[in-house]
């Protein structure tokens, strides 16, 4: 079974590189932004 | 989602779009569909994984899935689709975002 987030507790960490291959750290946005995450189901 | 963006935006918050394409395929539709947010090819599932995007073989896929993380990085909505169009609709979002964040 795959991990799952739990509501009201500090979202898991990542860093991962965007298309043009800069680093997107999600603590990046910590006190400076909310941030939505959208699972892709896949664009084909 | 594109159309929204800027709503997004005033309220604060960044969009991040997570997909199992691998880089280019993610780049090329980017740039076709003009996206002004994040895109973040995951090709190895790693975020996915950690976030518990279900995969589900019969629905051809991975079943979309969305979390709303707050300023302090706690994580305040939470949806995990039972079929490939459960999508929350982004008025409903960009709503909780108002009400609570």
């Amino acid at each position: 079974m795959m991990a799952k987030v739990e509501l009201n507790t500090y979202a898991p960490e990542f860093t991962a590189s965007d298309f043009n291959g800069e680093n997107i750290s999600l603590s990046s946005f910590t006190n400076r932004m909310n941030v939505y995450l959208v699972f892709n189901r896949g664009f084909s | 989602m594109r159309q929204d963006y800027q709503e997004f935006v005033e309220l604060n918050t960044e969009i991040i779009v997570i997909g199992s394409e691998k880089v280019e395929l993610f780049k090329n539709y980017w740039f076709k569909e003009d996206l002004p947010f994040i895109g973040l090819p995951d090709p190895e599932h790693i975020i996915q994984n950690l976030y518990g995007q279900v995969v589900n073989l019969f629905k051809l896929g991975r079943l979309p899935a969305q979390a709303l993380i707050d300023l302090s990085g706690m994580t305040r909505y939470l949806h995990y689709g039972n079929s490939m169009m459960d999508i929350p609709p982004n008025k409903d979002i960009i709503a909780l975002i108002k009400r609570t964040l």
